[in-house]
């Protein structure tokens, strides 16, 4: 006995099935196009951003993302749910080409058929599965939007359609498959290759052939109608996430992760700096709104949203892509409003659980760049302060710069202008050099070079800020002048290597100076000394320690520095008890985004909230790596009344004290 | 209508100051330099009646070396619509009745309706410049000023006086005003202003042509305080800290005995 079946069984394979079949297919393709073609009008309206490059590896990352739904997955459940529906889904689509492929080709064309024999009872069980595992999928998420919707989920008529559609699509799939097997293969060896369509030709055998076949037939031209709307509908409703989301991850930044676009400030033609409306952003953050499936992962891990301010990161870019579509005049620092931009701390929470690869935050600090260069506005008076001390004195403490250096008065250690022969540079950064609390980084940081034996330089006053904070303001033009004092001076020195404490002067220096041809390697502390004790030049003491340890936003999901600092830890002799929230989850101190130099006026502290989080664990040493995140831990555990159950320690420290 | 407002670049006052050798004046070594905080006021003021009257022609003016120019620059940046940089390198070395006398024959004949200046400058002190452009110019000055108004020609200002308590002056243009803290808050420049300011006119004139006063002052000597004691700030536990306390109180002071 032949394992196979006839294909277009009972509703037959000439003109009359074929001709109106194929119009409908050719219609919904149409639709389609036509809409993307009206939709990539919108898109146009933002600037030009060369999204095309290494085509190669963006393809490859393509697949990867859509096929292995890599992205998705990294939410257990919901992901899961997703990802097992989309391959169950997939599969029944190539069966679905499959079928198309020998009717209507290789069979029609040369009499070939190859869903014969083995091969059919692969593909026959395989689509009986994924059918089953779809209807299954759709079912747990259909419960989890309307039983137990989490919170944040949005549920609009969209959700609605997309499910209705769905489970028709598969029911009655089923129906055609139990009504054609309940005629021709109950009691045959093939029926036995489609578990579920016997279980349902069995129980439907009783309506006699007469029946089965007009329900067959009817059934089948309803599920084609609704195959061919589902299509149609793609560009209309959320559906459209099938090709938004995938093309976004052919369109994704590349890197350096976090990267901001560096403006020309030099253009005399340019009017305006940064964005107030759509036009003034580019394609890609038009093209992300459409992406966006409203999964709301970004918003659940946004610091600010958990702390009761108004930012939503979702939010911010749906409005924007709202804005493209309907108002594409409107002004979106109003529409958006300015305490939703100033919110931001920039951790990069949002972009880097994204499972559609959406840019958030550049977008806000474009929003800012507007704001701050074209009407001088900033969160509060103290940011403006903080601001024009750093014009001064080139630090936004507002401490004069010619005490830069002082702190390294007794070590021994000279800047570059009495002696440019060192190993590496060390780059304080403005906390380091000038706060008291964080004066005790930078020493312990040169104490323990000096315990390995490298020749450690600093600029001492000729060292300004880096600019980190005023260009995540939105300062733009403090930050390049900034910028480019400081990348002269080290370029002038010759020097081969920079090693910083800060992670944001790091993540500066590292990835926005190469905008300015800043020619040293740069290297963060936990990494330059997690070598110099593995390769057995710096030597510590071990000696236990219970502790937890907070990733900093700019170490870790900007840079993705996870191990080497717990290196560090352990071979300290600690003990380090994870906070709920680490790695790339982890939870912001509230200082990024240049927020070191505001006030948080709206809703819960955050670096209190940060706190709390590290008191749960029970460890009585919370170790961070950044002397914003030890700011931001000083002053939480006072706020938050733990003094004596919480000490905020940096590696740097915890390190020195066991030399 | 034509407005003057005068400001002085001023070190940083976080700076760490030595006195200079020949012992007149701060060594200007490690110094950061900024517009005089009272002469931000001015500025702001001045560009707020511009805006407010419309048809205004702003001039800012200050006097020193070519390096006064950068703060010019902002106030240029902040809205004004010339400059007139009175070129002195020796202008630390001026006192406020030869400072008075450069600005007034500069604007002698210009017809300024309304001249602005600080109320002090950070460095010098003195307070005496904007009245005293006013006297030689024979102008009314409203001075120390904490809230500006203008109507038809007319200035109503708000005064400060001591302990709290304001007063209300109404005068006619044209007069001066110094400006003190708690008149405004100065705007933060704007990137399209600041690259406008570039191109802005700010011409240079040698102190020689307008300085037409004697000195009547002649600084002396310059010197820190001497130190007298001082702040004690006490660290540590607080039980600790107590007892420390008591024994500074006990050795140092009557207060226990």
């Amino acid at each position: 006995m032949e394992f196979t079946r006839e294909i277009y069984w009972n509703v037959g394979h000439g003109a009359t099935t074929l001709v109106p079949m194929y119009l409908l297919v050719i219609v919904a393709i149409a639709v389609v196009v036509k809409m993307f073609l009206q939709r990539r009008e919108v898109y146009r309206q933002g600037l030009p951003l060369n999204r095309t490059d290494n085509l190669g590896e963006r393809i490859s990352g393509m697949l990867v993302n859509v096929l292995l739904q890599k992205k998705v997955t990294r939410v257990k459940m919901p992901g899961l749910f997703h990802g097992l529906f989309f391959w169950g889904f997939f599969l029944l689509l190539i069966g679905t080409t499959l079928i198309v492929l020998q009717a209507d080709f290789t069979d029609l064309l040369f009499g070939y058929k190859f869903l014969k024999g083995t091969f059919y009872k692969l593909f026959s069980i395989i689509l009986d599965f994924a059918g089953l595992i779809s209807l299954v999928m759709l079912g747990a998420l259909f419960i989890r939007r309307y039983f137990f919707r989490p919170e944040g989920l949005e549920t609009k008529k969209d959700d609605a359609i997309m499910h209705g559609l769905m489970t028709f699509i598969l029911l009655t799939g089923f129906v055609i498959e139990g009504t054609r097997m309940a005629v021709t293969e109950l009691g045959t060896p093939v029926a036995s290759w489609s578990p579920v369509g016997h279980l349902l030709a069995q129980s439907i055998a009783w309506m006699g052939e007469d029946t089965l076949r007009t329900l067959h037939k009817l059934t089948w031209w309803f599920h084609l109608l609704m195959v061919m709307g589902f299509i149609a509908l793609i560009p209309f409703t959320k559906f459209r996430h099938i090709l938004t989301t995938s093309a976004n991850y052919l369109f994704a930044d590349r890197g350096p992760k976090g990267q901001l676009r560096s403006l020309d400030l030099e253009d005399e033609s340019s009017e305006t700096f940064g964005a107030t409306q759509v036009k003034e952003l580019t394609w890609k953050d038009i093209f992300d709104a459409d992406a966006c499936t409203l999964c709301k992962r970004c918003q659940d891990r946004c610091p600010a949203w958990a702390t009761d301010k108004p930012l939503s990161p979702m939010k911010v870019v749906n409005q924007i892509g709202e804005a493209a579509f309907t108002n594409s005049e409107a002004n979106l620092i109003d529409l958006i409003g300015k305490d939703v931009l100033w919110s931001c701390t920039t951790c990069r929470a949002c972009q880097e659980i994204c499972p559609a690869s959406i840019e958030h935050v550049s977008k806000i600090v474009d929003l800012r760049r507007s704001m701050v260069l074209m009407e001088g506005e900033f969160p509060g008076d103290e940011v403006m302060t903080a601001m024009e001390a750093t014009e001064v004195n080139g630090n936004p403490l507002g401490i004069g710069y010619a005490s830069r250096g002082d702190w390294a008065a007794e070590l021994g250690i000279k800047t570059l202008a009495e002696d440019p022969e060192i190993d590496i540079l060390y780059f304080v950064g403005c906390y380091g050099s000038f706060d008291k609390r964080n004066i005790a980084i930078a020493k312990s940081f040169v104490k323990l070079c000096q315990a390995a034996g490298v020749k450690v330089g600093i600029l001492g006053k000729e060292e300004k800020c880096c600019g980190e904070p005023m260009r995540k303001m939105g300062n733009e033009y403090l930050y390049q002048s900034l910028a480019m004092e400081n990348v002269e001076l080290i370029n002038g020195y010759g020097v081969k290597k920079i090693v910083t404490t800060c992670p944001h002067c790091y993540n500066t220096l590292q990835k926005d100076y190469r905008d300015l041809a800043l020619a040293a390697e740069v290297e963060t502390y936990t990494v330059y000394l997690e070598q110099l004790i593995s390769s057995g030049k710096l030597k510590i003491r071990s000696e236990g320690l219970d502790c937890t340890y907070h990733d900093s936003c700019y170490l870790g999901r900007h840079n993705d520095v996870y191990d080497a600092p717990r290196a560090l830890i352990t071979a300290a002799g600690g003990t380090i008890r994870e906070m709920k929230k680490s790695r790339s989850e982890g939870f912001c101190c509230s200082a990024g985004g240049g927020r070191i130099m505001a006030e948080e006026k709206i809703g819960e502290r955050i670096n209190i909230r940060r706190v709390n989080m590290a008191v749960d664990t029970g460890a009585g040493v919370l170790v961070s790596n950044c002397p914003f995140c030890l700011t931001m831990f000083e002053d939480g555990v006072k706020g938050a009344g733990v003094e004596d159950k919480l000490k905020p320690k940096d590696i740097a420290e915890l390190l020195a004290e066991r030399l | 209508m034509k407005i003057l407002v005068c400001i002085k670049q001023v070190p940083d006052m976080e700076s760490k100051f030595k006195v200079a050798a020949e012992g007149t004046w701060y060594d200007n070594q490690d110094l950061a330099w900024r517009m005089n905080e009272y002469d931000e006021y001015a500025v702001e003021q001045a560009v707020r009646l511009k805006e407010q009257v419309g048809d205004a022609d702003l001039t800012v003016l200050s006097i020193g070396s070519d390096k006064v120019k950068e703060t010019m620059k902002k106030a240029l940046a902040m809205g004004c619509d010339r400059g007139a940089h009175i070129a002195d390198d020796a202008a630390w070395n001026k006192e406020p009745f030869q400072v008075a006398g450069i600005i007034a024959e500069y604007a002698r004949d210009k017809g300024f309706d309304v001249i602005f200046t600080g109320m002090q400058s950070q460095d010098r002190g003195s307070g005496q410049v904007g009245v005293l452009v006013a006297e030689m110019l024979e102008l009314p000055s409203v001075s120390t000023i904490v809230d500006f108004g203008y109507e038809a020609g007319t200035i109503i200002a708000k005064r400060e006086l001591e302990g709290g308590i304001k007063a209300k002056v109404k005068v006619q243009a044209p007069a001066v005003v110094t400006c003190q803290l708690g008149l405004n808050t100065p705007r933060y420049p704007t990137l399209p202003n600041i690259m406008k300011a570039k191109k802005k006119e700010l011409l240079s004139i040698p102190v020689a042509e307008l300085l037409k006063v004697n000195a009547r002052m002649e600084t002396a000597n310059m010197f820190f305080p001497e130190k007298k004691g001082g702040g004690l700030v006490l660290e540590g536990e607080a039980g600790e800290l107590a007892d420390r306390l008591i024994s500074i109180l006990k050795d140092k002071t009557t207060v226990l005995k």
